[in-house]
């Protein structure tokens, strides 16, 4: 057997694995979005950072903290002195104080029954990294589908049809008619359906909604654009030195790449006196 | 000046004579080919290891409530610390590439054979001693997987007979991981790559009296040899070079390639993960333990004994090996068991990695069959080489009687 041999079935093999059946349940597969930070040349959207970080600061800091960036930090995405003192001071910070939220441990316990993580590091955490945040944020009822439940559970028993209407508008398996009526049944019982969340319940009620944050550069404020917006921020929550990394980089592996070949040359060079 | 000062020294302690007989004019095999070079490239990461480890431990806290934070600080306060932690995160990854290579060249050479023995039982020692180095590595950011995979691998000293519940909460300093834990291990971990330094110089020393086993596998007469520098010193940073290029562009292009979400999560006793998965380089052995679950109460520690035997067997392969031939090049059933065992390494790891639930067609095929198949070829390959060798039955092709 050659390599090229081995080589093809391990392949082969690799191609085998998605093909894995799991026991549970695992939320329908991620959006994936357009990242601009992605990639080796990949940077983050400015006016996008700045814009989430007003979405973080009025949205999310109601209940989640995001601890590991104090208001000081936002300077290094392009915030202003006094635009840094604004946010701030619109949750009774200072600049020197870390984006902890307004919630008390406490009273979001007994709100929730959780504490909302911090989200510092959510999109690092979580398996589908950003698109798995996005999906979060987007993947609750639209007001159509909220209509088409009511409707569907205005004469009692679900029909057949309005299953398979139900599944595939909630990416849910069709196949499980038990599983789309349990999911119906929660959903009229005012539990937090999401679409893309593993198990599709959880204590996080719909956190953005479209025009949730008036943006100062007349952005579009639809619930996909704060989403983006937000998680491109929360992208640089989570990894801060992205950029620096990715620049320097490109240096570094050129410099290898040329330093790599100039050994090759000398290594064949000096072999070549043994032949 | 410098001569007569070089001539001072070697008359006291003879340096220069130690560098030219062990390095310089060290004779070497002339036809090694590249998978000769992942030794010095296991040298090379083990370096990087023990340099990013050490600047990262000036920062680092071993303290259940503090280690998180303290990662979290030296990715984002401390000047290129992101570096230095993707460095060593990675690097892990890469030491174990690169060390399998080097396992799987000599297993493929015969580099295991007389008068190689010892040579290949140090080699066995630094890999556990790495296995056990990784493995507390891995707890010390004290995320979910962490934690979580430090109570699993822990726990499963519990089978031993008698001892093991007590020897547990001794290892644990405590009734669960705990901070005492995270402490003793952040200790053990500084230390051993030292003890692992220490074996890679005996391991050496072993290869500087025997010498370097080569391709054709045949003794090879001094006439065949060339000095080791300026042949394998270039060949050797080449390789080093082309290493570091790979190595490097994970670094700074996909450091999270290889680490689980979940770590990105504190250390949480009340809230077990969804899916416990070690790191990827212990899942084939992480599959053979889960493989063994058949035998009632006894599974778990079979499980254990076959997971730790996984490994132990390799020091039995010199005596199993009964071929009047060493390299597998000329031996061509042992060659197909060598890729056949290759392969099936791959699929435990993949097993290993997958839930012990999960099934594949369609739910036609459990996982856990696959799982007991390929760990039963795991140690059939061992078995068979040493059938095939010990009764005549591999007929090897003509061997050359040079190099």
């Amino acid at each position: 057997m050659d390599f090229r041999k081995i080589a093809t079935i391990a392949a082969m093999l690799l191609l085998l694995a998605p093909q894995v059946g799991m026991a549970s349940s695992g939320g329908a597969p991620l959006p994936k979005a357009d990242w601009t930070f992605k990639g080796v040349f990949g940077r983050f959207d400015p006016a996008a950072l700045k814009r989430g970080a007003q979405v973080a600061n009025e949205v999310c800091l109601g209940c989640h903290a995001i601890k590991y960036i104090k208001y000081d930090h936002l300077r290094s995405i392009g915030l202003t002195e006094a635009e840094v003192k604004a946010f701030a001071e619109a949750q009774g910070k200072n600049k020197k104080d870390r984006m902890l939220s307004a919630m008390s441990d406490a009273d979001a316990k007994e709100s929730f029954g959780v504490v909302p993580p911090d989200l510092s590091l959510m999109t690092k955490a979580r398996k589908g990294y950003e698109n798995y945040t996005y999906g979060i944020l987007t993947g609750y009822l639209t007001e159509a589908e909220t209509e088409m439940i009511d409707n569907a559970t205005s004469d009692d028993a679900l029909s057949d049809e309005e299953i398979k209407q139900i599944a595939a508008k909630l990416h849910l398996d069709a196949h499980n008619p038990d599983y789309v009526r349990e999911v119906v049944r929660r959903i009229g019982a005012g539990d937090n359906f999401n679409r893309y969340f593993p198990g599709n319940f959880f204590a996080m009620p719909q956190p953005l909604t479209a025009d949730a944050v008036e943006y100062a550069d007349g952005t579009k404020t639809t619930l996909e654009q704060h989403s983006n917006d937000v998680v491109t921020f929360l992208a640089w929550a989570a990894e801060p030195s992205l950029e620096a990394r990715k620049s320097l980089g490109i240096k570094v592996i050129l410099y290898l790449i040329l330093l790599t070949v100039m050994l090759f040359a000398v290594k064949r060079r000096v072999w070549a006196k043994l032949h | 000046m410098s001569k007569s000062l070089m001539e001072w020294v070697d008359e006291r302690i003879p340096v220069s004579d130690l560098i030219k007989s062990q390095a310089t004019e060290y004779p070497t095999p002339k036809n090694l080919n590249y998978w000769w070079n992942f030794g010095s490239l296991a040298l090379t990461v083990l370096i990087i290891m023990i340099l990013t480890g050490l600047f990262l431990a000036m920062h680092y806290k071993p303290d259940a409530a503090l280690a998180f934070d303290s990662v979290e600080h030296i990715m984002r306060d401390v000047n290129y610390g992101w570096l230095l932690r993707y460095l060593h995160a990675n690097g892990a990854t890469f030491f174990f590439i690169v060390i399998y290579i080097h396992i799987l060249r000599g297993m493929y050479y015969g580099s295991y054979r007389a008068p190689r023995e010892i040579l290949w039982w140090l080699g066995i020692v630094i890999f556990f001693l790495m296995m056990g180095t990784a493995f507390m590595g891995y707890v010390l950011p004290w995320g979910q997987m962490s934690y979580w995979g430090a109570a699993v691998i822990t726990n499963l000293m519990s089978a031993i007979p008698l001892v093991g519940p007590d020897l547990v909460t001794w290892i644990w300093g405590g009734f669960a991981v705990g901070d005492p834990t995270l402490n003793r291990f952040f200790v053990l971990h500084f230390l051993l790559p030292f003890v692992l330094f220490g074996a890679v110089f005996v391991h050496l020393w072993a290869l500087h009296a025997v010498h370097s086993n080569n391709p054709v596998g045949i003794d090879v007469p001094h006439k065949d040899t060339i000095p080791f520098h300026p042949y394998y010193t270039i060949k050797d940073v080449y390789g080093v070079g082309v290493l570091l290029i790979v190595y490097l562009s994970f670094v700074f292009y996909a450091p999270n390639f290889f680490l689980e979400p979940d770590n990105y999560i504190p250390a949480n006793p009340m809230q077990t993960p969804a899916h416990i998965v070690p790191e990827w380089y212990f899942l084939p052995f992480y599959a053979i333990l889960r493989s063994i679950d058949f035998l009632g109460s006894f599974s778990k520690l079979a499980g254990v004994l076959a997971m730790g035997g996984s490994i132990a067997i390799w020091f039995l392969l010199p005596f199993l090996d009964r071929s009047p031939v060493r390299s597998f090049r000329y031996r061509p059933l042992s060659r197909r068991l060598f890729w056949i065992f290759f392969i099936d390494t791959l699929i435990l790891g993949w097993v290993g990695y997958n839930p012990a639930d999960a099934t594949v067609l369609d739910g036609a095929l459990p996982m856990i069959t696959i799982g007991r198949t390929a760990t039963f070829i795991y140690f059939g390959y061992f078995v068979l080489l040493w059938a095939i060798t010990a009764f005549g039955i591999e007929k090897p092709n003509e061997v050359p009687k040079s190099i």
